[in-house]
C-alpha cells in the first residue's frame, strides 16, 4: 500500500513538473517568430534589387542574430601574385564548403552576445565561416588566413557578404516585443534559393531560431533572354548580329538623311 | 535608372552604357578602332564577368563597325580590295594565334609573355607613331616639304620588290599582293594572343607600312572590324553563351551615334591632328595597362 502511495505521488510530481516545463518552455520558445514580406523576388527588366522586411515576435530582453545565406558549395578564384614586376593570375584557388551569399545583422556585436562555441555551431561570424571553409591548395594556416581575408573581401565588394551589427531594432507593443528590419537585398545576388534564420539569444546561448524561405528568380522578358541564349545559343548569336547590324545602318541612314 | 542583364546576372544604369557606347563609337568613327581593349574592362568595373564584357563588346561593335563603315563607304574611304586581303590574313593569323597560345603554354610562360605583349605593343606603336607626328609637324614648321626630304627606307625598297605587286586605287598605293595578307596574319596572332580585335595595330601598320592616306585607314579598318565582330559574336553566343544583347544593345545605340558623330569629326580634322591623337590615346592604353600591371591590386583575388 506504501509502495503504492509513493508511485502515485512521483507520477504527480513529474506529471507537475512536466506540465511546468511545457509552460515555461511555450512562454520562452514559442514566441520566436520570423516573417518576411515577400518570400519571392522576381528579376525583371528594371530590376535593381529589392527591399526585404523581416519582422516578428520575440522573447523580452534576449538578443537577436539574422543570418541569411545561400546553401554552402564551392567557389573558384584566380589569385593574383608577383610575377617579376607584374602582377598576374598565378593560379587558381578553390574555397569549399562557404555559401555564395551571407548576410549577418544583429542587435549587438555578436562576440558579446554570443559564445565562440556557439556561433561555430550555427555558423554566424566570418571566423565560424573561416572555421569550416577548406581552401586548396593552401595547406599552411597562415596562408589560409590570408586567403580567406582576401575572399571575404572580394564577397564583400561583390555585394554578396556583408555584416551589420546593431542593425535589428526591437520596439515593445503592448506586453509583447517585436522586432524588425529591412534588407537591402541586392541585384549582384544570382537567381536561386535562399534562407534567412533568426536566432533569439540569452547568456550566450541561442535559445531558440525560426526560419523563412527566400526565393530569387527571374521573369518575364529577362527570363526569355536568358533561356533563349543558354538553350538556343546560335539562334540568339544570329538574332543579336542581324539587329546590331540593323540598328548599325538605321542609324547612319538617319544621320545621311539629316 | 537601371536594367537587369539577363546574362551577365546584375543591373547596371543605363545612362552609363550608354555613354559608354557613345564614347567607344567616337572613337571608332573617329580612329577606325574597335575599343575591345577600353570596352572590357570598363565593364569588368562595372560587375560584369570578363567573357561577358569581351563577348557583348563584340556584339555592340557590330553595330558600330556597321554604321561608321556606310558612312566611310558613302564618303569613298574603304579600300575594300585592301580589306579583303587584310581580312583573309587576319583568319589565318587567328586560328595559328590559337596555336601559338597553346605553344607558349607548352614552355610554361604564357601569362607573362601576354602581358608583356599588352604593355610593349601599345608604348612602342605609339611612341613611335608620336615622334613620327612630331618630326613631320617641325619640318612642316620650318617650310620642309616631305616630298623632298623624305628618302624612301630599305625596309620600303625591300617591300617593292616582293611579287605580285598591284595597285590598290582607293588608297593610292602599290604593293604586293602578300603584303596584306602576311600583315593581315601577324595581326591576327597577336591579336589572338591578347584577346582583342587589333584594330590599334592594324591601323598604324596601314598608315605606316601600307602607306594608306588615314581616312581609308579609318574606313577600311572598320570595314575589316565588322567581319570580326561578326565572327566574335556568333562563336561567342553559340559556344559560350556569354552574349548578353541586353547589354550590348544599351551599348551600340550609343556606339551607332557616337561612330557616326566620330566620322563627321574625322572630315574636320587634319591627317596630322588626328595621328596625334590616335597615337595619344594607344599611348595611354598602353600606360593604364601598365600600371594597373605594376601596381598592388587592392583585392588579390578576381573571377
Amino acid at each position: 500500500m506504501r509502495t503504492k502511495a509513493y508511485l502515485k505521488v512521483i507520477a504527480v510530481t513529474v506529471l507537475i513538473t512536466l506540465s511546468v516545463l511545457a509552460m515555461f518552455s511555450s512562454v520562452a520558445f514559442a514566441q520566436l517568430k520570423l516573417d518576411t514580406d515577400q518570400n519571392s523576388v522576381k528579376i525583371d527588366v528594371f530590376y535593381h534589387g529589392s527591399t526585404i522586411s523581416l519582422s516578428g515576435a520575440t522573447d523580452p530582453g534576449a538578443d537577436l542574430v539574422i543570418k541569411i545565406t545561400s546553401p554552402e558549395g564551392e567557389s573558384k578564384l584566380r589569385e593574383k601574385g608577383k610575377v617579376g614586376f607584374f602582377w598576374m593570375n598565378t593560379g587558381e584557388l578553390k574555397f569549399k564548403h562557404v555559401p555564395n551569399l551571407y548576410f549577418l545583422y544583429s542587435t549587438k556585436d555578436t562576440k558579446d552576445i554570443l559564445s565562440p562555441e556557439e556561433m561555430n555551431k550555427h555558423v554566424i561570424g566570418y571566423s565560424s565561416l573561416k572555421e569550416q571553409v577548406e581552401i586548396s591548395p593552401i595547406k599552411k594556416d597562415s596562408e589560409r588566413t590570408k586567403w580567406f581575408t582576401e575572399f571575404v573581401k572580394f564577397k564583400e565588394e561583390s555585394g554578396l557578404y556583408g555584416v551589420s551589427p546593431k542593425s535589428i531594432s526591437v520596439t515593445k507593443k503592448g506586453s509583447e516585443e517585436r522586432y524588425n528590419i529591412n534588407i537591402d537585398w541586392p541585384f549582384q545576388a544570382p537567381p536561386g534559393h535562399y534562407t534567412a534564420t533568426v536566432y533569439e539569444i540569452k547568456n550566450k546561448k541561442i535559445v531558440d531560431k525560426a526560419e523563412t524561405s527566400i526565393s530569387v528568380s527571374q521573369a518575364g522578358l529577362v527570363k526569355t533572354i536568358a533561356n533563349m541564349a543558354s538553350k538556343n545559343g546560335a539562334l540568339y548569336g544570329i538574332v543579336s548580329i542581324v539587329i546590331a547590324l540593323l540598328v548599325g545602318f538605321g542609324i547612319s541612314l538617319i544621320f545621311k538623311k539629316s | 535608372m537601371f536594367l537587369y542583364l539577363p546574362v551577365a546576372l546584375t543591373s547596371v544604369s543605363i545612362l552609363i552604357i550608354l555613354g559608354i557606347g557613345l564614347s567607344i563609337g567616337l572613337l571608332s568613327g573617329l580612329f577606325g578602332v574597335g575599343g575591345g581593349f577600353l570596352i572590357t574592362p570598363i565593364l569588368m568595373m562595372l560587375g560584369i564577368p570578363p567573357t561577358v564584357a569581351a563577348a557583348s563588346g563584340a556584339n555592340q561593335m557590330v553595330a558600330a563597325s556597321a554604321s561608321g563603315t556606310y558612312t566611310h563607304w558613302k564618303l569613298g574611304n574603304v579600300d575594300f580590295k585592301m580589306g579583303i586581303y587584310l581580312l583573309v590574313g587576319s583568319f589565318i593569323g587567328g586560328v595559328l594565334g590559337v596555336y601559338t597560345i597553346a605553344f607558349l603554354k607548352l614552355l610554361g610562360n604564357a601569362d607573362f609573355i601576354i602581358k608583356l605583349t599588352y604593355v610593349v605593343i601599345p608604348l612602342t606603336v605609339g611612341g613611335y607613331m608620336v615622334f613620327e607626328s612630331l618630326q613631320s609637324m617641325r619640318k612642316a614648321r620650318a617650310g620642309v616639304t616631305d616630298e623632298l626630304t623624305k628618302e624612301e627606307s630599305g625596309f620600303k625598297k625591300f617591300l617593292k620588290t616582293l611579287p605580285f605587286q598591284t595597285d590598290f586605287k582607293k588608297s593610292g598605293v602599290r604593293h604586293s599582293a602578300l603584303l596584306p595578307v602576311i600583315i593581315g596574319i601577324l595581326v591576327g596572332i597577336l591579336a589572338a594572343i591578347m584577346g582583342v580585335g587589333g584594330g590599334f595595330i592594324m591601323v598604324p601598320i596601314m598608315l605606316y607600312i601600307l602607306d594608306m592616306p588615314i581616312l581609308v585607314v579609318v574606313g577600311t579598318s572598320l570595314f575589316q572590324i565588322l567581319f570580326t565582330v561578326i565572327e566574335v559574336t556568333f562563336l561567342s553566343a553559340y559556344t559560350n553563351h556569354t552574349v548578353d544583347f541586353t547589354l550590348a544593345l544599351l551599348m551600340l545605340i550609343g556606339s551607332s551615334i557616337g561612330a557616326q558623330l566620330g566620322t563627321i569629326l574625322s572630315k574636320k580634322m587634319d591627317a596630322e591632328q588626328l595621328k596625334i591623337l590616335l597615337a595619344l590615346l594607344i599611348l595611354a592604353v598602353g600606360i593604364k595597362i601598365l600600371s594597373e600591371l605594376t601596381l598592388s591590386p587592392a583585392i588579390h583575388l578576381t573571377v
